[in-house]
């Protein structure tokens, strides 16, 4: 079997190039290694038949970008036309879309190889993959814990080496948490950063999709392919920049910040050693770093549970088996009969309790006691991270509070939420973060925060750090 | 016991824009099912609204022609409630910043203007169409998406007969400045009718009963009164009136309970976050130019001397109001114009059901045959037949006219010959009515007109009469 998947974008693009290996190579190193690895349930679809004739068909073309026949997977709340897209969802276990997203519009321009979709949380809303209609991801490092979630899928899938790349999606920790727990590099783009046109939306305030790599430069060069504006999505911003133009440079003069919040005693006493390490290797090569407070960011939970869950709320009523996905068996005879039994039959209980609780948020006064408080209090805290970019170039911490735990462990919803306490006020804020492997045989992510569209100074300070610092100090 | 009545209405009007609202679909009517329908207007997953500024465009033209104040901020909020007609289960509408606020409108109640007062009017995305067939429902999301304006009145409306006054002066308004086509039977215009009563003028109002989507001007009278009589009964008895939704039935007359207050949607409203505001300056405001409005032009008539029925004729048909300003911008007479239009032109389109710009005559034809008989060269009776042969045949006038032989005859002594005569064959009847000369002027007259087929000069004619008659 090859393992043309340990290599970096550049070089498997130069063998490709040279004619050393073909695309086709690298789907079947992409196939064998998800066959040999079925038991960690990464994909919920494989586009083993498309995606094996489309290698052979790039054969006789030039290659011309560096995504050129590389397999990649997307998390399954990515539309894709003519390939099941299902949310991890019973109620969208047979739809097949009738349009591409925006994204894999560009990735299929430079004939990138969609290679499956990968298996998440229903509808995104989970952080262990256990929600999913089809059962749980394993974690790449050790089988009996959660892979983290949402996008579980897609961060076993890179970690594994099952696809070189992945992609995933991120509303309050989605992409970061589990790229943490299974030692990948994973990327949620500022807000506006890549196109959100048929991704499922959960919030739409809040997601965005995101990159899962083995690389920081690799990353990077995946975000170049999917960034930018799209005239489909009227929160998307311009950007026509290399991300990968700052990698390489020196750290030296840059200054930082923590906020004590990432580093009080509800993060793991090893996580915090392990961050105190980064710093005391960041000092050493002068990096100034500060201790910072930010006003509001212990409200960043309750914030979540009410947008996040009123937009969820609106966004999953479509829902309803009138159009497309599930409907029910049950013989019914008036409509709303119709909408109970399907939406009940074909949501999971996470999706669920979200809905009800986003609907109550929204009822009657709620929506001036809860939603517009809460979408004030968000701007507060929006404006005081911001600030913080007057003084420092990045703000860094853990990614997570712990480590992965046990399958099955059955956390409460609250808890649950508890679990994104670090990476949810970086989407409050709409702005860039990056988990960064930090760990050696345990998985730890460092969380780097940059400034709205700024991942270029992010993806310097991430690779200064994976080229020389050494994780297992 | 009488009691006094408070309406208001809700009126819908789809704008008639290229495109729909929030996707590049075409704005259509009547084609086949669900042919202009996408992803979007389907509310697949992973759809986002895109934003067609000229719904913004249509929304401040209409508030300046209802007399608005405009909100300079643009923001769109989503309203929950499930239904098959509407796809994503949530419509996008206006609910915290509508596009216009605080207007009116004035109408004519016996002789006395009187102002509508408007709430607000908002901007917001039409449903589905539902068909139902054999026991199943047919959906054509071609409607889907179609833009709207929602405009409000407050309750000071009286009657059903103020009511159909402002249902009325708004379609005049909405369809002269261009902004919907207000095709009830289309469903290009539906209004929901709000009635209350109450017994003396210090009462507070009376529980609101709202009537749905009633199908036709005539209608929206006939459901106000029936609602009227039904809540009346009510207080006669001192029963109570409960907050509700109603429909009117045409064939019962009378409304029909649809949902009370309890039952009643909470619509969940928050910001639409997939639209970001727009910022509406003064710029873009003063970019839209407001059409002549009817009641200007119902002004511009009066000043040139054209009666109140053919004003309303004129305004009435936006056709002919249209043909006649081109006709008078020819330098035509206002009054010959308006009255051939009104007349014999209107009744012709009448007939055969076509538009005036689908027919043989035009403009700078209309202009030489007013020109005529401004001339004297024909008579109103010649127009008569030249105009229906110009709509039948498209012949050119002075074709007409050799064809016919339709020429004036003003010359005396030809008609003094025929008077003579006429009065000679004639000598008895004449000589029993010499007492009443206005009685032989008519017959001499008539006579004339039969022996030339009515070509004869009525008033060299009249002329010459008279003189004979002294003698």
């Amino acid at each position: 079997m090859s393992n043309y998947f340990d290599l970096p974008l550049i070089t498997i693009n130069q063998k490709l190039k040279n004619k050393e290996i073909k695309p086709i190579d690298l789907v079947n190193e992409a196939f064998e290694k998800i066959e040999n690895n079925m038991e960690y349930n990464a994909f919920i679809t494989l586009n083993k038949e498309k995606a094996i004739k489309k290698a052979i068909e790039l054969e006789n073309k030039e290659v011309d970008n560096i995504l050129f026949g590389i397999p990649i997977a997307l998390k399954d709340n990515i539309i894709t036309k003519d390939l099941k897209t299902t949310c991890a969802s019973k109620i969208l276990d047979d739809f097949i879309p009738i349009y591409d997203s925006t994204v894999v519009k560009k990735l299929n321009k430079l004939n990138a190889i969609i290679i499956g979709k990968t298996n998440m949380d229903e509808f995104a809303m989970g952080s262990t993959n256990e929600t999913s209609y089809y059962g749980p991801v394993l974690n790449a490092i050790d089988k009996t814990k959660v892979p983290g979630g949402s996008s579980g899928g897609s961060a076993v899938s890179v970690a594994l080496k099952m696809v070189p790349i992945s992609l995933g999606s991120d509303t309050g920790g989605s992409i970061r948490q589990p790229s943490a727990f299974n030692n990948v590099v994973g990327l949620k783009p500022t807000y506006g950063r890549v196109s959100r046109y048929g991704l499922v939306a959960f919030s739409s305030s809040l997601d965005q999709i995101g990159p899962i790599t083995n690389s920081v430069i690799d990353n990077a060069i995946l975000l170049n392919a999917i960034s930018g504006i799209d005239n489909k999505d009227l929160t998307s911003s311009e950007t026509n920049e290399d991300f990968t133009s700052e990698i390489g440079k020196t750290i030296s003069g840059m200054k930082v910040c923590i906020p004590n919040f990432y580093m009080s005693e509800k993060v793991d006493i090893e996580i915090r050693n392990k961050i105190n390490k980064v710093i005391n290797f960041l000092k050493l090569n002068n990096v100034l770093v500060d201790y910072v407070d930010i006003n509001f960011i212990d409200y960043a939970i309750p914030l979540y549970q009410i947008i996040a869950l009123a937009e969820a709320s609106s966004n999953l009523a479509r829902f309803d088996g009138v159009r497309f996905g599930y409907k029910t068996d049950k013989k019914i005879t008036n409509i709303d009969d119709f909408y109970k039994y399907t939406r009940n039959e074909g949501f999971g209980d996470e999706v669920k309790r979200r809905i009800m609780i986003g609907s109550y948020v929204l009822s009657g006064k709620n929506v001036d006691i809860y939603f517009k408080k809460a979408l004030s209090i968000r701007k507060k805290l929006s404006d005081n991270m911001y600030q913080l970019f007057n003084h420092y170039d990045l703000i860094i911490g853990p990614t997570t509070t712990g480590f992965p735990y046990d399958l099955g462990t059955n956390k409460s919803s609250n808890e649950s939420f508890m679990d994104d306490i670090l990476t949810i006020p970086v989407n409050m804020a709409g702005l860039p973060a990056m988990s960064l492997p930090i760990g050696s045989n345990k998985p730890i992510g460092l969380q780097i925060i940059g400034n709205m569209f700024d991942e270029k100074t992010i993806y310097k300070f991430a690779a200064f750090l994976e080229s020389n610092y050494k994780r297992g100090e | 016991m009488a009691y006094i009545p408070t309406i208001g209405l809700e009126v819908h009007c789809e704008l008639k824009t290229k495109n729909k609202a929030f996707s590049n679909s075409k704005n259509t009517y009547g084609l086949t099912a669900n042919s202009e329908a996408n992803e979007i207007d389907m509310g697949y997953p992973g759809a986002l609204p895109t934003l067609n500024k000229e719904i913004f465009d249509f929304g401040i033209k209409c508030a300046k022609a209802l007399n608005c104040k405009i909100n300079i901020d643009g923001y769109f909020d989503r309203k929950n409630y499930f239904y098959p007609d509407n796809s994503k289960n949530y419509q996008i509408t206006q609910q915290d910043y509508p596009i216009g606020y605080d207007g009116y409108i004035e109408i004519e109640v016996n002789q006395m203007k009187k102002k509508i007062y408007i709430e607000e009017i908002h901007l917001e995305e039409d449903t589905a169409k539902s068909f139902h067939e054999k026991g199943l429902t047919l959906l054509d999301f071609n409607r889907s998406g179609i833009p709207l304006i929602e405009i409000v009145s407050k309750p000071n409306i009286s009657n059903e007969i103020e009511a159909v006054l402002y249902v009325e002066k708004l379609r005049e308004i909405l369809s002269y400045s261009d902004i919907s086509d207000v095709k009830i039977e289309e469903g290009s215009m539906r209004c929901d009718v709000n009635v209350s009563i109450r017994k003396e003028e210090y009462d507070k109002l009376g529980h609101k009963v709202e009537i749905k989507n009633v199908g036709s001007i005539n209608s929206i009278k006939l459901a106000i009164l029936s609602e009227i009589e039904r809540q009346s009964i009510l207080f006669d008895n001192n029963e109570l009136i409960v907050e509700q939704t109603r429909k009117y039935d045409e064939k019962a007359n009378s409304t029909i309970l649809m949902r009370t207050k309890e039952t009643k949607n909470d619509y969940r409203y928050f910001p639409e976050p997939d639209i970001p505001r727009v910022h509406i300056d003064d710029a873009w405001i003063n970019s839209i130019q407001l059409l002549v409005l009817p009641d200007e032009l119902r002004e511009k008539y009066r000043s040139y001397g054209i009666n109140d029925i053919g004003i309303n004729a004129l305004i009435s048909n936006k056709e002919l109001n249209g043909f006649l300003n081109e006709t008078i911008s020819l330098g035509a007479d206002p009054i010959i114009s308006s009255n051939l239009l009104t007349g014999d032109i209107l009744s012709y389109l009448n007939k055969t059901g076509v538009s005036i710009y689908n027919t043989y005559i035009n403009p700078s034809i209309l202009n030489r045959l007013v020109n005529k008989i401004k001339n004297d060269e024909i008579s109103s009776k010649m127009s008569k037949v030249i105009i229906q042969k110009i709509l039948e045949t498209g012949k050119d006038i002075d074709v007409i006219v050799k064809e016919e032989g339709l020429i004036k005859i003003t010359n005396k002594e030809e008609l003094n010959l025929l008077i003579n005569n006429i009065i000679n064959n004639n000598s008895n009847f004449i000589n029993s009515n010499l007492d009443n000369k206005i009685k032989l002027e008519k017959y001499i007259m008539g006579q004339v007109m039969k022996e030339t087929n009515g070509n004869a000069d009525p008033i060299i004619s009249l002329e010459l009469i008279k003189e004979v008659l002294i003698k």
